[in-house]
């Protein structure tokens, strides 16, 4: 009942970044992954030794695969024995969600600025100029991201994958709106529609499936799509269905779930939030059954979780229950849920979902913008939030 | 001549500003840096719209992040509240939490202003309209909606005026919310009446022209309504609505601004195509005044995409001559 699991990413470790950039690091450092050594994974020890050997000159190869590798190994560790019952590297070998997979991809230009979005936040997008295929296809970074988790998790392991309609529509789509310009041009809503969905379902095919096929091949058996952006563009979400469907299908035996969110709650339209992705969603291919979803930012699961239990008679899914609020505002006023918190948020959604077996626990998305110390923090509370709701 | 260019909205950073904002943000470098940056950039694209023949002159906006900042921190009964996405774009606002009555000193948008404007420019200052702060804004001091807009729309006005005092020429109101509606399906006879009812009390203003710029949505179904407000002219986005549709009006007392380039997409058509396009409207509609713009703003494709804007729209209005008006 109510099993924990970590959404995606984690902070790089500081003395990662400071050796990778060529930094010497200093006593305060040293002093962090002693102890983060000796607490959760003694290959941690092995950044301590490359900074000696190393002294603030560039690190060769061999030496940054062995840092990062540390830092993946100190991720799924610090999981583990958090108590979360599945487990992942905190992407500890990704740059960042979009530009992992963008930077994959023969067919996309990054665009020459960064684009602002969020304050002082920005972001680097790329431009589909033609159409996407993986530049490496026979040597893909996630077969050797997840040959590592493999060989070292002692939980079970789920892999958290970009999802092709995310890809899309952080991305300028130039190659397709040219494509199409003739055939739509009369009528610029449906053409923004079918540019959307030919790269949409072009990246499912040529970019996202052969990585979920590689993973697959190596053993994996959960994969999470991620899709922040599904609610985004309202009159767009038949397009995220059918690019998750293009993603998953032909894939059995394997459990296959979607990371949504901070959806549009201000829809101008009658619906809003995750209500927006019905009905749409009840046409996910059968291997799809389950949603992890933000939650506790918003702290209205009794709303937030409603059209999933109107829709219950026609659909099941299982819910990622958001329980932890990862913003970066929160952290800043430094304040954090508690045990208790996270138990009232677990029976709550389970009333609203009138079956607890659905249940899943985890925070609301990937903690990367957090302090480690914070995300340690958070998974422990998380953990024996999820104790103490088993019990009651 | 009665056909002129000008942009709509903020600006892309140049890979500079982000620079420098980026050292700010953690803290290992100034805030002055930032200005000097937004001083340089801002007077750049400036030059760039005067180069380029532009009948009005509008402040990038580097130091603003969203619409509705200025009304967040500068106006009594007016606070930030969550953070949303901006329509379908990956770009956040913070939302408006009303509790009224709404005050501010006069001049509360110049704080966020470049230096460099009006200047004896024939400038243009940009103002979301009462109907799309009251769409997207938490209410809560007011009986009800039509309360909320007036009480608005008076704000705007004072600060449209304030503004026209100083020199602008032309008030932009941003409108995205009326016709995003429209396009989702959600538009109401109430929305329509809201969106009139705070117009009339903005949409004409001592000393400047004003302009209502819908965006992000299909004004189709709409126009005639729009065409009727109490404004000097209309923007359309040529993105999101058909040319049949829009053909089918006459535009005679009003001006037209066509946002016939998308600023949200790399790909544009050729300039001749577009002035083409922009020739034929005109033949058709029969504007008091034709404007080629942008659908909206430049920011969403950055500062080169920016600069590739404002080059097209030259190249346009240098393929359209008088005589084939």
């Amino acid at each position: 009942m109510f099993p924990t699991y970590e959404v995606g990413s984690l902070p790089k470790l500081n003395t990662r970044i400071k050796l990778l950039r060529g930094q010497a690091l200093d006593g305060q450092d040293h002093c962090e992954l002693e102890n983060l050594s000796k607490r959760y994974s003694p290959e941690v020890q092995a950044i301590r030794t490359i900074a000696h050997e190393s002294e603030g000159r560039k690190l060769t190869p061999e030496e940054r695969s062995k840092v990062i590798d540390a830092n993946a190994h100190l991720n799924i560790r610090i999981q583990e024995m958090s108590g979360l019952d599945h487990v992942y590297d905190g992407e500890a070998r990704r740059i960042e969600m979009y530009r992992n997979v963008a930077r994959q991809i023969d067919g996309f230009s990054s665009l020459p600025e960064l684009l602002r979005s969020r304050g002082p936040d920005s972001w680097e997008a790329a431009t589909c100029i033609s159409p996407p295929r993986l530049k490496s296809p026979d040597k893909l970074p996630i077969t050797d991201e997840f040959a590592y988790v493999k060989t070292h998790a002692k939980k079970h392991i789920k892999v958290p994958i970009d999802d092709p309609y995310m890809i899309a529509v952080m991305s300028d789509n130039r190659y397709y709106t040219a494509a199409l310009a003739d055939r739509f041009r009369s009528n610029p809503r449906q053409w923004r529609y079918e540019a959307k969905r030919a790269l949409t379902l072009a990246l499912a095919e040529h970019v996202i499936l052969p990585q979920v096929k590689a993973v697959v091949s190596q053993g994996a058996d959960w994969i999470q799509l991620d899709i922040p952006a599904a609610t985004i563009d309202i009159e767009h979400i038949p397009i995220v269905v059918e690019g998750v469907n293009a993603v998953v299908k032909n894939i059995d035996d394997v459990k296959f779930s979607l990371h949504m969110c901070y959806p549009r709650r201000v829809s101008l339209t009658e619906k809003s939030g995750y209500e927006l992705l019905f009905p749409h969603v009840l046409s996910l291919d059968e291997r799809i059954d389950h949603f992890s979803l933000e939650l506790a930012n918003g702290d209205q699961y009794e709303e937030d979780l409603r059209p999933f239990r109107e829709h219950a008679g026609e659909r099941k899914f299982e819910i990622g229950l958001g329980v932890l609020d990862i913003t970066l505002e929160r952290q800043e006023k430094n304040r954090m849920e508690t045990p208790k918190e996270v138990r009232e948020r677990i029976l709550r959604a389970a009333d609203a979902l009138g079956d607890a077996s659905l249940i899943f626990v985890a925070p609301d998305c990937g903690l990367r913008q957090l302090s480690l110390e914070r995300c340690i923090s958070l998974y422990e509370v998380m953990a024996e939030g999820a104790n103490l709701a088993r019990n009651g | 001549m009665n056909i002129g260019c000008y942009l709509t909205g903020p600006f892309g950073q140049s890979q500079e500003l982000y620079a420098v904002r980026n050292e700010a943000k953690r803290k290992r470098g100034s805030e002055e840096a930032v200005q000097e940056q937004i001083g340089k950039d801002t007077k750049r694209v400036i030059a760039l719209q005067e180069d380029a023949g532009f009948d009005y002159i509008i402040d990038p906006q580097f130091s603003t992040y969203y619409l509705f900042q200025p009304l967040n921190e500068h106006v009594e009964g007016i606070r930030a509240g969550p953070q949303e996405n901006y329509f379908n774009n990956n770009v956040f606002y913070w939302r408006p939490v009303i509790t009224g009555p709404i005050r501010a000193q006069h001049g509360f948008t110049e704080k966020h202003l470049a230096k460099g404007l009006p200047d004896q420019k024939p400038a243009m200052a940009i103002l979301p309209s009462p109907y799309t702060i009251l769409a997207l804004s938490v209410i809560s001091g007011y009986q009800d909606k039509q309360e909320a807009v007036e009480n608005i729309a008076e704000l705007l006005k004072e600060e449209a005026e304030h503004l026209a005092r100083k020199g602008f020429l032309r008030i932009q109101y941003d409108e995205p919310a009326i016709v995003h509606k429209q396009s989702l399906g959600s538009l109401t006879k109430e929305d329509m009446e809201l969106l009139n009812r705070g117009m009339r009390i903005c949409g004409t203003i001592a000393g400047a022209t004003t302009a209502l710029h819908t965006y992000f949505g299909d004004a189709g179904p709409i126009i005639k309504e729009l065409v009727n407000l109490p404004v000097d002219a209309i923007g359309i986005d040529c993105t999101e609505t058909s040319l049949d549709a829009l053909l089918q009006h006459q535009f005679h007392e009003k001006e037209l601004v066509l946002g016939l380039l998308d600023a949200r997409n790399t790909y544009i058509d050729s300039s001749k195509v577009l002035a083409d396009i922009a020739r034929d409207v005109w033949k058709k509609t029969r504007p008091k005044h034709l404007w080629i713009t942008p659908n909206t703003a430049t920011e969403y494709r950055g500062f080169s995409h920016g600069i590739h804007i404002i080059n097209t729209l030259g190249e346009i209005r240098r393929h359209i001559h008088v005589s084939d008006l």
